[in-house]
């Protein structure tokens, strides 16, 4: 566990993204004792979410708490399963090198980091679980910490595809095969291979002195801005899953006038039920 | 001992070194938390002293922990998460730091609400109304929390110097601390003490949600 631990704090640093450890094209990541940690961690958040229940007056009670620990890290590797296959084709289809395996380390560490923000806000919900009354705002509050954390979660992700395609580009070209290739007329506003590869290996190198966190943005302007926008729609997508994800999964919190239930009827969809919570707090 | 402690709640005033020096890390922490009790333990005494006698002076003792209470469990629960987002920007080694430097904030805070106590005093005696207390309670809140802005900006200035993403971090601190901080306090209710009410702790049916009172309070003012 402590060793798990350790990974996870090295995720967290950017040690484990850093460019000197990516140049091979991969990252090493121990992905058993991850999911085991991420599992935890969901695990503890759902308890600070099930404390609503246990504390509302006649509220489904500790099945609530129990349910809701194991909701939430099935809601996360649920989610990682339908998207997963979608990623990988991206991935490939703009023509990154990115292998599966690496893929599904990108994407558990990307569920790592959201899973340590999660359970790191779990203390302020379980305070707000305990000391509100309102159903409503104990919905909208899980649903601005779900987006907080995943929305650090997938910047981790973006930009890590964004580091390992680069790392894996750079490696594609060596520096003399390209010093040797130099275009006779370079066009004007596009610097000469040559020139490009002394750029990279110096930000690089920057990058390694510079010691910078995992979300930290490289100045990769030459990578292809079309990978940066097929990224952000399929994080867009990732989002969409993991909403309707959750409803589907749907109660976490537990209604106090009603019963437990493990799952409740198909009714609704996830962003009509947020505008009826904002509105029920509202009237 | 009151002249150490003299010293340095001027110290926290000045922004001084000697918080934010690593190599006295573990007495500093010690010394800014017990800054922060003390002198929150002597606004929240003053607070709670309004229409003072012998059967509310349980409201004094009540009023008096509360305060140190609200500023530094507040701090305890928005600490996991600032934690994660410092370690996420890459800037964990600056972490120590940082929590000395918004710890000596929370000191910074507590010492300018101490010293705002006379006036509630003044107010007090001067005047009877509950309502008006409790506003005149939140406006001193507000100056002294206002005021703490120049503690926590030059605490902060060499660790933005260094890094500008402290900056970011500091309003995200302040982001959580203050929604936090709201709901805290609102649970900690009465502060102050209705005095036709019984004198207790708690408010018995005061659990309620500070956000979904505000929010329903806009909502009458709109629908209205």
């Amino acid at each position: 566990m402590l060793k798990a631990l350790t990974q996870l704090d090295q995720i967290l640093r950017g040690e484990t993204t850093r460019l000197e450890r990516l140049r091979k094209g991969s990252f090493e990541l121990n992905l058993g004792p991850l999911i085991r940690v991420g599992i935890v961690l969901g695990a503890l958040y759902g308890i600070c979410m099930g404390a609503f229940a246990v504390v509302a007056p006649g509220g489904p009670g500790f099945m609530q708490m129990i349910s809701s620990a194991v909701k939430v890290p099935a809601l996360f590797l649920l989610t990682l399963v339908v998207t997963f296959p979608s990623l990988y084709v991206f991935n490939a289809l703009i023509g990154s090198r990115l292998l599966i395996a690496d893929v599904l380390k990108l994407l558990i560490a990307a569920l790592g980091v959201t899973m340590a923000v999660l359970a790191s806000l779990g203390p302020i919900e379980a305070f707000f679980a305990v000391s509100s009354t309102s159903y409503d705002f104990m919905i909208l509050l899980n649903v601005c910490i779900f987006a907080a954390a995943g929305f650090l979660g997938l910047g981790f992700l973006l930009q890590t595809l964004h580091r390992l395609s680069l790392i894996i580009d750079f490696n594609e070209i060596p520096p003399s095969s390209a010093a040797e290739s130099i275009p006779p007329e370079p066009l004007p506003d596009e610097p000469a291979p040559a020139e490009a590869d002394a750029d990279r290996e110096a930000w690089m190198d920057a990058d390694l002195e510079h010691f910078s966190g995992p979300l930290e943005m490289g100045h990769d302007q030459w990578l292809g801005n079309h990978v940066r926008k097929v990224f952000a729609c399929w994080v867009v997508v990732f989002g969409l899953v993991g909403a309707q994800m959750a409803w589907l999964l749907r109660p976490f919190v537990g209604d106090p006038s009603r019963p437990f239930e493990w799952f409740r009827e198909r009714d609704s969809n996830f962003f009509e039920a947020v505008w009826t919570c904002l509105a029920n707090l509202f009237s | 001992m009151m002249r150490t402690l003299a010293r340095r709640a001027d110290d926290v005033l000045r922004a001084q070194a000697w918080e934010a020096d690593p190599r006295q890390a573990r007495s500093s922490m010690f010394s800014l938390m017990v800054l922060i009790v003390i002198f929150g333990l002597l606004y929240g005494a003053v607070m709670g002293s309004y229409a003072f006698s012998m059967q509310r002076l349980l409201q004094v003792l009540y009023a008096a922990v509360k305060v140190p209470i609200l500023l530094l469990v507040t701090g305890l629960l928005s600490l996991p998460c600032f934690f994660v987002l410092y370690t996420l920007m890459g800037l964990r080694h600056d972490f120590a730091e940082a929590l000395r430097s918004l710890l000596a904030a929370q000191a910074g805070l507590a010492i300018i609400l101490a010293s705002l106590a006379p006036f509630t005093v003044v107010w007090y005696w001067s005047t009877s109304g509950y309502n008006a207390a409790i506003l005149f309670n939140g406006f001193m809140f507000a100056v002294a929390s206002f005021t703490t802005q120049w503690i926590v900006r030059r605490y902060y200035l060499p660790l933005i110097q260094r890094d500008p993403r402290h900056r970011l971090l500091l309003r995200a601190w302040l982001t959580i601390y203050i929604f936090v901080g709201i709901q805290m306090g609102w649970m900690l209710r009465p502060f102050i003490g209705d005095p036709n009410a019984p004198v207790q702790f708690f408010r018995s049916n005061s659990w309620g949600n500070a956000y979904e009172v505000v929010f329903r309070l806009i909502w009458q003012v709109v629908a209205s």
